[in-house]
């Protein structure tokens, strides 16, 4: 199917990437500059790297110090947060140091070099949109800041009255209205693709070494996933992609498959979301549990649609 | 497996819904909406300038980033502002792409005007990149026209932030 021919799409480099939005409707070029604008925003507030972002004022903040935070920072957070404990600490935004100590980002002016043993549980979410940290640690929400700009765009999108539209960073993407067909790339030929289907309201994300590698010194490839269990830039040649409600989720997830699959193979499922894997032996899958089909095997993605493409 | 369902298929029993794309293209605005874009109803006037050798090492020294055409498509705005539209060139994408200054200097806005990416030896082909100067959204090109969304594309904007460094560089030693 293809996408509407009224469809208006634009791109901008923004996230560190190019983020392309596509809407349908009178107002859709109104709605794609409104949702350009949350972007930015979600993007300001943060980003490792700017200075006034909310992510540096955290990092750079003297150890229990409360700061007050925007609440699309707090909800990211709070996300975060939920997806660490149920993850068992493997989804963790503490790794800044363990990214800043291998190269991948650059180390914040004035801020305190992390303690060792900073995870998750030395953030504390206090009422009002207030945080602190009961120890030195640097907070990077790369890992899942960019699903969430999807998602804040996608419904900027709907508040400006687009029914049908597509918001894709990078590729970390989210359908709604007409359906529309999604491929994932195979992660070490750029070139050849799959067809994961057509879907609507739902998110995509995938994460893959091949594009963002890095040579090691002796010749393996790293990329800027950082093992927490580890400490350790993760070494790859895999593609994970998470179809879930939300771009957020998505996003998240598809650390949680590629760190610990056996772990993911138990939360997806609380979050709606499935997995493929794809690498040079082939494709895998990761859907819901068959007795727990009744909950409700979610309908952009059917049992018969990942059958068919695995 | 209890909890989930894991399957594994050799690569021999890879989907049939693998396809292969040589090329990819998207075209989002032409000059002329982009200038619409970023300066609504506001009077545009060219105002191409070549940049002499000596401008372009000190753009160069500035920007960090080659130059790589001393052509600049450039144009005046009434209230002071610039319209420019340049190209950037990375492995595997060719990105044409608008920057309009605020008549400061600052930047007022970037878009993207088309993106290709290609994984043969086309890219760096100026004959292959010249096909598409003065494409755009109402005149697309029959290539993939249904392969619009990718995901696992972590294609770097890097080269368009080295592009737009040079584009203010060229701001400072041509245009203030």
């Amino acid at each position: 199917m293809k996408s509407p021919s009224n469809e208006i799409r634009r791109a901008r480099p923004l996230l560190g990437t190019l983020v392309e939005i596509g809407a349908v409707g009178e107002n859709a070029t109104a709605a794609i500059e409104a949702a350009f604008r949350e972007i930015e925003i979600i993007h300001r507030l943060m980003s490792f790297h700017e200075t006034d972002s909310d992510v540096s004022r955290l990092n750079r903040a003297p150890p229990a110090t409360q700061l007050e935070v925007d609440p699309r920072t707090y909800e990211v957070l709070s996300w975060a947060r939920r997806i660490s404990i149920l993850s068992h600490g493997t989804f963790d935004i503490t790794v800044g140091g363990k990214l800043v100590a291998a190269g991948f980002l650059p180390k914040p002016e004035d801020a305190e070099w992390p303690s060792q043993e900073a995870s998750f549980h030395d953030l504390s979410l206090l009422s009002d949109n207030r945080v602190l940290l009961n120890r030195p640690a640097w907070i990077d929400l790369g890992g899942i800041a960019k699903g969430y700009a999807v998602d804040r765009a996608a419904a900027t999108l709907k508040r400006n009255g687009v029914d049908s539209g597509m918001v894709n960073a990078g590729g970390d993407l989210y359908v709604f209205g007409v359906p529309q067909p999604i491929h994932i790339r195979h992660p070490e030929d750029a070139s050849r693709l799959f067809s994961l289907g057509i879907l609507t309201d739902a998110a995509v994300a995938s994460s893959s070494g091949c594009f963002t590698e890095r040579r090691d010194d002796d010749g393996g490839v790293a990329d800027p996933l950082i093992d927490p269990r580890r400490n350790t830039p993760m070494r790859w040649q895999q593609s994970i992609t998470v179809v879930a409600p939300h771009c957020l989720v998505a996003d998240a997830l598809t650390k949680v498959v590629r760190l610990a699959p056996r772990r993911a193979a138990k939360i997806l499922p609380q979050f709606g979301a499935q997995a493929i894997i794809i690498d040079r032996r082939g494709v895998r899958g990761i859907a819901p549990p068959a007795r727990r089909r009744s909950c409700g095997t979610p309908p952009w993605l059917t049992r018969a649609r990942m059958q068919e493409m695995i | 497996m209890r909890t989930a369902q894991w399957t594994w298929l050799p690569a021999a029993c890879l989907p049939v819904a693998v396809i292969s794309i040589p090329a990819y293209a998207a075209t989002y605005l032409t000059v002329e909406q982009a200038q619409q874009a970023i300066f609504p109803g506001e009077k545009l006037a060219p105002a191409n300038i070549t940049l002499t050798n000596e401008q372009a090492r000190e753009i160069e020294r500035r920007s960090d980033a080659n130059v790589r055409r001393k052509d600049i498509k450039l144009w005046k705005v009434a209230n002071g502002g610039y319209f420019i539209v340049d190209e950037v060139v990375g492995k595997h994408e060719f990105i044409t792409y608008a920057v309009g200054l605020n008549a400061d200097g600052t930047v007022k806005q970037i878009e993207i005007l088309t993106y290709r990416e290609s994984y043969g030896y086309e890219v760096r082909n100026a004959d292959w990149r010249a096909q598409f100067v003065g494409k755009n959204a109402a005149a697309p090109l029959k290539l993939n026209k249904d392969i619009k969304n990718i995901s696992g594309a972590t294609l770097s904007c890097r080269h368009i932030a080295d592009g737009v460094k040079r584009i203010l560089a060229t701001y400072e030693v041509a245009l203030k």
